[in-house]
């Protein structure tokens, strides 16, 4: 009450009054969030979202709040743009340890990437919703990568508009790209209002439908063809279309018949961007056959698929390419993986990171040169799923180039540090196996312990080991699971692309299951060693580098060897070079995920445990 | 009346469920959550995805809420306490609750997005594999009642309750109730890690809903077929009719949700593989047992 009266981007238009607020308060306690990059990252920085009081959302389409963690690449903000586009109003945007993304409206609450933040912030939140979920003019949502999208029309058919190229399903022709929001000069029609409200479309074509009995059809290659029913053209064998001059005389009505629909209005402002928005969760707009074809009635199955390519099995279906990512529940965010679908079989698929590493092996430019202290923190933030792995890389590879001499105990603290992490991110893999499998006891048990973990100290760590003991008799005796996992994702030895627990795994069967057993075992490895070990110590550059040289190091981070070789010039980084497990990992996917069914192909990637941020992009 | 009683209390018992369910997944009892959480929904956009198919898509959860309720319509609560007591009651639970496959692909279609689409199509080979272990573990249950009264099927097991007479009946009829609901394990058409909710994956506001609103009661309703069937409905000591009644039937939805919670979802090709070559064979010599039993014993 004596706050100032905040503003949301995302308010839901409408006159405060009693209900609203009414409901604006039940929003505010009851917050759903997607975490963009993912809720791995999260975790990764020690962040319970739950503990705050928001559930993880899986989809836009169920979320109220935007939580954006650190600073997004270029192609994951534009991703994002679309996600939030997608969520419905009212919604908000928070950002935590990073800059407001630039597609983005400013964000609503910003704050530093700790609990006691998120916290706060999550408060800050909830009465910016519960004051000011509805707002009578609430802002436009217009990113630009929303509107360059370009859509594919037929040029006879205006009324034809795929987000693929392809042909058109009512007279084969290759569809034409061109820029969505164009007004489509090609034809007469009245249909400009399509191209931004798209859910018009069907019911102005089922206005066609209607309206066309008894005005005739006609082939689209011979105008003189004209039959009173819908059929196939006599000379060609087409489908016959509805005669376009029928067609023009109804555009009027149509407008005012949809000017009534109130819901259409009230929608407005998110159909220009969510809906239409070609989007990581919709994209799949490229159409079931046969749904829109308002004017062509009824088309046979036989027909839509003779052309078809074939699947395995022998039965023609409609192929469809569908994006499962960036930031998509089961897989790890940042991670796109594009699949082809033959029903719900995959007959192929590609893995590609929108937050990849971007200078990998080049030099660096010499206005970007680092210092050597400045390099290490630069790497161990720019890999949020293993900060202590890349930290130690870079300690390691700088000391050795300046030529100081590795120190017992100082290594023994290290390796400390870098165990407690493998066991941290193991756990971190286990709750997004959890995630991707409906398992919710597995991700909820793993992603307190990754939490509890994180930044404990040797004791502590014994303190634990029952309950991580617990979790591999529970997973052993988990119906199901073996059944889920065994066979699925199959690597073998002969491939030399293998790493760190993936490759070990191989030995093993090397498919899901074996590589869960690996990491679970490598948890209790991990834990004797620490035992065995010092106390677990952050490894920071032992002391201020001036040296010149090139150093090598390779360290064992819990996804594999990654190595590093740089080139050290007075203190100053001036080239580097990373060779990462995950990079070589990525490649597998298209042979793991290729014919398998879709649930089994997404287990494959996810049970490859690839960090993104690992991958050149 | 009667009508309103049981609608009533289906609706207390989704309340219920909706918080046992946030408890288990938060660790926090709230009883109001449930009802803030239908109130956010109505407060928010309802959107529609890109070139729907607006009669599918609109119809959808609509058509899975009144399949819920007709399901439930014949389940008696208490003696006489039934909406409707037909002649062929525990057919019409099955013959009722076949909308929902109609209702799945609806929502699978109607979108006209890859997640849904593929949702809505696993779900017809979901319906595979559970649909004949609805119905012959029914037929064993009705042998023994030798009625397809719901009330007399209760009234069949007042000495001996269905779940000690026919465990094997009772075990498969549990297992195809949860994969009818769709409930993890079984929660292949909605699989928030494979499909980000599937069937569910495009619905917002008003519309998501009444979609959560109809699952809920769709689990509700398969929960008390069970206590009509197996868990000798009504029949309890102390506590009047109606209660025990709406404790069974609660106990069973909530066994339904733990059993989803502490389980990976189930892969396709496995529960259609299972369900055939073990569940059929299985419901078979279900049927056989029960059979032979009520000829040996008078």
């Amino acid at each position: 009450m004596s706050e100032a009266a905040m503003t949301l981007a995302g308010a839901r238009k409408g006159r405060p009054s009693i209900v609203q607020r009414l409901v604006g308060r039940a929003l505010a306690r009851n917050l759903s969030c997607l975490i963009v990059p993912g809720p791995e990252v999260a975790l990764a920085h020690g962040l319970d979202v739950a503990a705050a009081g928001m559930r993880i959302a899986d989809t836009p389409r169920d979320a109220a709040v935007l939580l954006v963690i650190g600073e997004l690449s270029q192609k994951l903000d534009e991703a994002t743009a679309v996600l939030y586009a997608q969520m419905p109003r009212p919604r908000a945007i928070l950002v935590l340890g990073g800059p407001s993304p630039p597609s983005l409206p400013h964000a609503d609450v910003s704050a530093g990437l700790s609990q006691a933040e998120l916290i706060d912030a999550t408060g800050r939140l909830q009465r910016a919703l519960a004051e000011s979920a509805f707002a009578a003019s609430p802002e436009d949502f217009d990113a630009s990568v929303l509107q360059a999208r370009t859509e594919y029309v037929c040029p006879m058919h205006p009324e034809v508009v795929e987000d693929e190229p392809g042909t058109c399903p009512k007279c084969g022709m290759d569809l034409v790209a061109r820029e969505a929001g164009d007004s489509a000069p090609e034809s007469g029609h009245d249909h400009e209002h399509e191209h931004q409200h798209h859910s018009h479309e069907h019911e102005q074509e089922q206005c066609h439908d209607h309206d066309n009995a008894g005005t005739g059809y006609t082939c689209p290659m011979h105008p003189e063809v004209v039959q009173d029913e819908p059929g196939s053209c006599p000379k060609c064998g087409m489908d016959l279309v509805a005669r376009e001059d029928a067609e023009d005389e109804r555009t009027g009505d149509e407008a005012s018949g949809h000017s009534l629909d109130l819901e259409h209005h009230h929608d407005h402002a998110h159909q220009h961007g969510g809906s239409d928005g070609h989007s990581e969760h919709e994209s799949s707009d490229h159409d079931h056959i046969g749904h829109d074809h308002g004017a062509s009635g009824f088309m046979s199955m036989i027909e839509v698929t003779k052309d078809l390519p074939r699947s395995a099995d022998g039965l023609a279906m409609d192929w469809i390419e569908v994006p499962f990512g960036p930031c998509f529940p089961g897989l790890p965010g940042g991670l796109k993986l594009t699949l082809t679908l033959d029903g719900d079989g995959v007959t192929e698929g590609q893995a590609t990171s929108l937050v990849g590493i971007t200078n990998e092996g080049e030099d660096v430019e010499e206005s970007e040169e680092m210092n050597a202290q400045t390099f290490i923190e630069h790497l161990a933030s720019t890999m949020p799923l293993a900060p202590v792995s890349y930290r130690l890389l870079a300690c390691l590879a700088i000391e050795r180039a300046a030529g100081v001499n590795d120190d017992p105990s100082t290594t023994q603290a290290r390796n400390g540090a870098l165990e407690r992490e493998r066991i941290a991110s193991h756990l971190g893999w286990l709750a997004q196996m959890g995630r991707q499998l409906g398992f919710a006891w597995l991700t909820q048990q793993a992603a307190t312990l990754q939490l509890q973990v994180r930044e404990a100290n040797r004791d502590r760590l014994a303190a634990l080991e029952p309950a991580l003991r617990v979790l591999d008799t529970r997973l052993g005796r988990t119906p199901l699971l073996k059944a889920r996992l065994k066979g699925i994702g199959v690597l073998s030895t002969a491939s030399s692309d293998l790493r760190g627990p993936v490759a070990r795994a191989a030995n093993e069967g090397g498919d899901a299951w074996a590589r869960l057993w690996q990491r679970l075992a490598e948890i209790t490895a991990s834990l004797d060693l620490i035992k065995s070990n010092g106390e677990p110590e952050l490894p920071s550059l032992r002391n201020i580098v001036e040296g010149s040289g090139t150093g090598e190091a390779t360290v064992d981070t819990p996804r594999g060897e990654v190595r590093l070789s740089l080139k050290l010039e007075r203190g100053q980084v001036t080239s580097f070079k990373l060779d990462t497990a995950c990079s070589h990992h990525i490649g597998l996917v298209a042979k793991l995920v290729e014919g398998r069914e879709l649930g089994d192909a997404l287990v494959a990637v996810g049970s490859l445990d690839l960090s993104p941020w690992e991958v050149s992009s | 009346m009667t009508i309103a009683v049981v609608l009533l209390a289906l609706l207390v018992c989704a309340w219920l469920l909706a918080v046992i369910e946030a408890w288990l997944t938060t660790g926090r009892l709230r009883p109001a959550a449930p009802l803030l959480a239908g109130l956010s929904h109505l407060g928010r956009e309802s959107l529609l995805p890109r070139k729907p198919d607006r009669l599918f898509f609109e119809t959808a959860p609509v058509l899975l809420l009144v399949v819920a309720v007709l399901g439930a319509a014949v389940l008696p609560l208490a003696p006489g306490l039934v909406i409707a007591d037909l002649a062929t009651g525990a057919l019409f639970v099955n013959a009722a609750l076949a909308y929902v496959l109609v209702a799945l692909i609806m929502a699978g279609w109607g979108p006209n997005g890859a997640y849904a689409m593929v949702g809505g199509w696993r779900f017809l080979g979901q319906l595979i594999a559970y649909a004949m272990l609805v119905v012959m573990p029914i037929t064993a249950v009705a042998m023994r009642a030798e009625s397809l009264l719901t009330s007399t099927i209760v009234t069949s097991q007042a000495g001996l309750w269905n779940i000690v007479y026919q465990p094997l009946g009772f075990v498969l009829f549990f297992i195809a109730a949860m994969a009818l609901a769709f409930r993890a394990p079984f929660d292949l058409p909605t699989a928030p890690g494979e499909l980000a909710g599937g069937v569910d994956a495009e619905y917002t506001g008003v519309r998501l809903a009444v979609l959560r609103l109809a699952r809920l009661l769709l689990v509700i309703t398969l929960a008390a077929a069970t206590t009509v069937f197996y868990l000798g409905g009504w029949h309890g000591p102390l506590l009047p009719p109606w209660a025990w009644s709406l404790i069974k039937t609660l106990a069973v939805a909530v066994s339904m949700l733990l059993a989803g919670h502490y389980l990976p979802r189930i892969r396709e090709a496995d529960l259609l593989g299972w369900c055939w070559k073990l569940g059929i064979p299985l419901a078979l010599l279900n049927i056989l047992i029960v059979g032979l039993m009520i000829l040996v014993v008078p």
